[in-house]
């Protein structure tokens, strides 16, 4: 960058200045003015980096603050939101306190792990409503926000005492907001696999659990007494999904997955090729291939109809493209999806 | 007027699916129904309710619902949003 650009140049002002032709008056001028010269360019000079910097700065991104979480009580109602609870984090409701902290886990466990700011990566508030209906057996996500039931206290305990259903609920927020799946078919199956997916992993690193430490299963900590006397220990056992102490047993290869099938029994092959990947992969689910599935959930932009193929092939591609150099794993990706014949 | 059995299907526990050990069923006399929910329950068989998978509800419960009409069964299936509470509430859950 050039900062000689004054009029007289320095090299003839310093000529002058030496030059006893001049008066001793006319001789300190030229030399004075040397000195204003090299002082403005030194402005000059500071003045241009401030413009560039000025320049970055208005380029950067914003970063946008940390999502609000707002917890609502429907008092036993089925109207939603509810009344605001104003203070969850320090209400006297046990339950509004567990919702309002592992709901602020799940965001944690998002931002950190994955980079995503929120349910749709921009800050979104996270809404979940409790003491929804009388006895209620059920958790659900309605399009803007969860809800969670108390259960009757005999098959179910509160829904919302469970951390994967809450991760379970929030993630179909994330799909929402990223592959935009359908709720049927392929598309519906992939949708309830990425919330259990999701879900256990979220689980997992709250416990700090590594893959081999982990259960797999969903929903262990709703199954009320009666539940658990007759031998159930979950919803749905990832690396199990047939077993006999699930309530809700799903096919294991996708051979068995028909048209117009139920979601949460056509999530049972992906659910089983994810937790067997996992397990072939070893350390911590969230890592490798935590990472492969959330690119491969967020990277690609909105597929409804996406089929359960399409999906597996992209999460081999996904491996490939994250981790070049591991073999291991682009392995592993391949034989847990062709366990489950996909 | 006849009988209106309801059945509770779906949800994140799975009631009713193949193989489920959840179910959650119920019925009640047509005549226990307000004129309202009467008038609801005739007018959906007439034109059943827009299926779940239209919307972003996910996890939510699908209703079941038949009704015997000059000696045939007639079955529609509704989103829980969608149904009476007076419905909903005739139903109990079951472990198998």
């Amino acid at each position: 960058m050039c900062c000689m650009c004054q009029i007289v140049p320095e090299r003839v002002l310093k000529r002058l200045a030496a030059d006893r032709s001049y008066s001793e008056e006319q001789r300190k001028n030229f030399a004075d003015t040397i000195k204003i010269d090299t002082e403005l360019r030194r402005l000059r000079t500071q003045a241009a980096r401030l413009t560039r910097v000025a320049g970055l700065m208005a380029e950067a991104p914003t970063v946008a603050p940390a999502p609000a979480i707002t917890v609502y009580d429907c008092n036993h109602g089925q109207t939603l939101p509810g009344a605001q609870i104003l203070n969850p984090a320090t209400s006297t409701d046990q339950t509004a306190r567990h919702v309002f902290s592992e709901t602020k886990s799940v965001e944690a466990f998002y931002a950190q792990v994955f980079g995503r700011n929120s349910i749709d990566n921009a800050g979104m508030t996270m809404i979940s409503s409790i003491h929804y209906g009388v006895r209620y057996n059920n958790a659900f996500w309605n399009g803007s926000q969860m809800t969670y039931g108390d259960g009757d206290g005999s098959i179910f305990l509160d829904f919302s005492s469970a951390n994967d259903v809450i991760g379970h609920e929030l993630t179909h927020g994330v799909t929402q907001y990223s592959l935009q799946l359908n709720y049927t078919n392929d598309a519906g199956g992939l949708n309830e696999s990425l919330s259990d997916c999701f879900g256990s992993m979220f689980r997992q690193w709250e416990a700090n659990q590594t893959v081999k430490q982990a259960d797999w299963l969903i929903g262990k900590d709703i199954m009320g007494p009666s539940a658990r006397d007759d031998g159930y220990t979950c919803l749905r056992d990832m690396a199990d999904p047939d077993a006999k102490h699930c309530l809700s047993p799903q096919p294991t290869k996708y051979s068995q997955v028909r048209p117009g099938m139920d979601p949460h029994l056509s999530s049972g092959p992906p659910n089983l090729a994810f937790c067997t990947i996992a397990k072939a992969v070893g350390g911590n689910s969230w890592d490798q291939v935590g990472q492969v599935w959330y690119r491969s959930m967020t990277g690609f932009g909105p597929a409804p109809n996406l089929k359960m193929t399409a999906f597996a092939d992209r999460t081999r591609a996904v491996a490939a493209e994250l981790y070049p150099n591991d073999t291991a794993l682009a392995r592993a990706v391949d034989a847990g999806w062709k366990k489950v014949g996909l | 007027m006849g009988t209106v059995k309801v059945e509770k299907i779906g949800g994140l526990a799975g009631y009713g699916l193949p193989g489920s050990r959840l179910k959650s069923s119920g019925e009640t006399a047509t005549s226990a129904l307000s004129p309202a929910d009467q008038a609801w329950v005739e007018a959906s068989f007439q034109k059943p309710p827009r299926s779940q998978e239209a919307g972003n509800e996910r996890d939510t419960h699908r209703y079941r619902i038949t009704r015997t009409k000059d000696g045939r069964d007639q079955t529609i299936e509704v989103p829980e949003a969608q149904v009476p509470h007076a419905l909903k509430a005739c139903v109990t859950d079951k472990l198998l």
